[in-house]
């Protein structure tokens, strides 16, 4: 470039500002490290240990009766893999023991003549103790012994009633179709919904104590008597983040598909979109922040007392549906929730700009609003 | 333009809820001259510097700086000027040229004369060996000619360093000091705050802030001729201790302070000369006494002015 083509001053500034955020950042091993090796690392420590599918319960046996039949009905039971034979007990109370310290967490009782009654068609019961600790894998593991029971009552119905020449009773089953993750992982789901909070934690926070950092260290006050007008500090003080964010969500993407199997259905540029405008909302969190924090600890502080909240109330871990009313409520003012629905949907479901345009309207709504606010907030506190 | 005062402030107030920082300050700054701006911590020196930096607005009365309005034109203000801050502020995790680029872009240099510009201040600052040192990494004195460099990188008409040399070294301090005598030689206006009284003798004009008030303003000779009239003597010698206590309260004895293993002594011209104060001292057991006429320094001078203005402050308390 010839040194007559001068470009516009607004430009110079901004050139000067972004160069200098980048070199700033390329120097400091703990920004980037948090900026793109620990995106890395959580995506593949949630994608392997978030895992909502329960099997391998450990479970005692007490086994009472001791007959033919017991022996081949726990062998069945045991059979399909949610049960997992983690030791034998003469009782109940033997079993529960097994429960205290922790070495099982169901304990299967069938009681003495347990064959004897079944072979000659009379009521019989199995007893189950459950450890409630963790609610969802005591349901899991006794419903993997009702259901084994259940089906083999039908069984031993028809049979009966061939032999008796009557026709045996209509059964009634369910047959699941599953669409969209057919296999019912968890890493698939899990995935996308962990881009919505990695990249709420990295620019939120990074954003927050960088400009704390600025302030503390009187950098700031030095760059607001220059004549950088704050808008063109603030364009371009967030430049390297959105790169960074592009950045995170495609290795994200990437591992998710590669290592987790998740399908890419959708158009890219959706993701994308969002991705922009999900930006614009964290980062104007992280400069909202910054505004009100005189140093980077509070920064800091400020940082977590919103990302936290924000991940529990965004439907990423927990269905919004199964959230209380009033909270449900709370969850519509959130940024977090509308990515995480066009993240899975684009992802999983190939869900388009026709199926997500209100989720990406309400990102647009709320990333204009936040930045809007800190950038009016930092002007002042700044002039 | 070019006779037009560089600075002018007044009336310039400004109040943080019930404190009033700076109070009725009026002042005109010559273009080319080293204004020195004096006052204890708290005295409302670096509110009035950020005031007319554009950083804070006055709560009353008026101040253009190059001729700019600093309440309604701040951002002409900014361009105009150049601005050393209290505490060192350019990055330390960038190298020294790094940071000449990014202040140079932010007051619009660019390419070539971004390139020239730098590569003259490194050189003026004497800092062309360190260009590519990381900034944090250079001691004290090495920092606040890089920062002082940094100011006039865009070649601002005024520059205002508020406490240029605070906690630098002697030598260090002498040679900044060298820097800023070129730049008023060059035709820059400087303004510049210190608490180091014998910095403050460089200086053509000192103001001197007492309780945010502008107290005095004036030459140094001038400063010293008005507030510090009588002699001061320096005495040297053993046993004087009883001498001192005789000399105290008698007419014409202003003032007897220990100094070092000597006195301090401030007595009417007319009343006291050197021989007298010796023939005294020897009379009351003094032994080799040596008595010597010393120039008042600012010191003497301050101390002076705090002292007056401490009365005032008093005076007004009493009458509510």
């Amino acid at each position: 470039m010839s040194a007559e083509r001068r470009p516009s001053r607004a430009w110079i500034q901004y050139v000067a500002v972004v160069r200098k955020e980048v070199l700033q950042t390329l120097r400091d091993r703990r920004v980037m490290f948090m900026l793109i090796f620990a995106p890395f690392l959580q995506t593949l420590v949630l994608g392997f240990a978030v895992d909502f599918d329960v099997d391998r319960v450990p479970t005692v046996v007490a086994d009472q009766d001791r007959s033919q039949e017991s022996r081949t009905h726990l062998r069945r039971v045991l059979a399909d893999g949610t049960l997992h034979f983690a030791g034998g007990a003469d009782s109940a109370e033997q079993g529960a023991a097994a429960l205290d310290d922790g070495t099982a967490a169901a304990v299967l009782v069938i009681p003495p003549r347990f064959g004897a009654d079944v072979a000659a068609g009379r009521p019989a019961q199995v007893q189950m103790v459950l450890d409630g600790t963790d609610p969802n894998r005591s349901n899991v593991a006794a419903g993997a012994v009702s259901r084994y029971f259940g089906e083999d009552a039908l069984r031993r119905a028809s049979e009966r009633a061939r032999a008796a020449g009557v026709p045996p009773p209509a059964r009634v089953e369910i047959v699941p179709r599953l669409y969209y993750n057919p296999g019912l992982k968890s890493a698939p789901y899990i995935v996308p919904g962990i881009a919505a909070m990695l990249l709420v934690v990295v620019t939120t926070l990074v954003t927050a104590m960088g400009l704390a950092r600025e302030r503390e260290q009187g950098t700031l006050e030095q760059v607001a008597v220059t004549p950088v007008p704050a808008s063109v500090l603030l364009a371009a003080k967030m430049t390297p983040f959105v790169f960074i964010g592009f950045f995170d969500v495609l290795l994200l993407v990437t591992v998710g598909t590669w290592v987790f199997g998740v399908p890419l259905r959708g158009n890219l540029s959706v993701l994308a979109l969002a991705t922009l405008l999900y930006l614009l909302s964290t980062l104007g969190v992280g400069l909202l922040i910054s505004t009100i924090s005189a140093n980077q600890q509070q920064a800091f502080l400020g940082g977590f007392l919103f990302t936290l909240p924000a991940m529990l109330l965004s439907g990423i871990m927990t269905p919004v549906d199964s959230m209380p009313r009033w909270m449900q409520v709370l969850t519509y003012a959130n940024p977090l929730r509308y990515f995480q629905e066009i993240a899975r949907s684009n992802l999983l479901k190939g869900g388009g700009f026709a199926d997500l345009w209100p989720q990406l309207v309400a990102l647009a709504f709320f990333g204009t609003v936040i930045f809007g606010l800190a950038a009016a907030r930092f002007r002042k506190r700044s002039a | 333009m070019n006779a037009a005062p560089s600075i002018e402030a007044e009336h310039l107030s400004r109040r943080f809820g019930q404190f009033l920082a700076v109070d009725d300050v009026s002042f005109h700054v010559e273009k080319g001259e080293i204004f020195g701006y004096l006052g204890a911590n708290g005295a409302g020196k670096s509110t009035t510097i950020r005031m007319l930096i554009g950083l804070l607005t006055p709560s009353s009365g008026r101040a253009t700086v190059a001729g700019h309005d600093v309440a309604s034109d701040p951002e002409g203000v900014k361009a105009a000027i150049g601005y050393m801050s209290q505490k060192f502020s350019l990055y330390l995790d960038l190298p020294v040229e790094e940071n000449l680029r990014f202040f140079g872009g932010a007051y619009g240099l660019w390419g070539k004369d971004l390139q020239r510009r730098a590569d003259e201040v490194l050189e003026l600052t004497g800092l062309a060996e360190h260009r590519k040192a990381i900034t944090g990494s250079l001691p004290g004195g090495i920092r606040q000619r890089l920062a002082l460099g940094s100011a006039v990188l865009h070649r601002p008409s005024i520059v205002f360093l508020d406490e240029p040399t605070a906690g630098v070294d002697p030598e260090a301090r002498r040679s900044f000091w060298r820097l800023i005598r070129d730049l008023s030689r060059g035709g820059t206006t400087v303004f510049v705050t210190t608490h180091y009284l014998d910095e403050a003798e460089y200086c053509r004009r000192i103001g001197l802030m007492v309780d945010g008030r502008l107290v005095a303003l004036d030459t140094p000779a001038e400063l010293k001729r008005t507030w510090v009239p009588d002699r001061v003597l320096l005495v040297r010698g053993r046993n004087l201790s009883a001498g001192a206590a005789s000399l105290r309260g008698r007419p014409g004895v202003r003032a007897v302070e220990p100094f070092g293993a000597g006195l301090h002594l401030r007595v009417a011209p007319e009343a006291w000369t050197g021989e007298a104060v010796r023939s005294a001292l020897e009379a009351s057991g003094g032994e080799g006494v040596s008595v010597e006429v010393v120039e008042p320094t600012l010191e003497d001078v301050f101390l002076a002015v705090v002292g007056r203005g401490a009365e005032a402050q008093a005076a007004q308390e009493v009458v509510p």
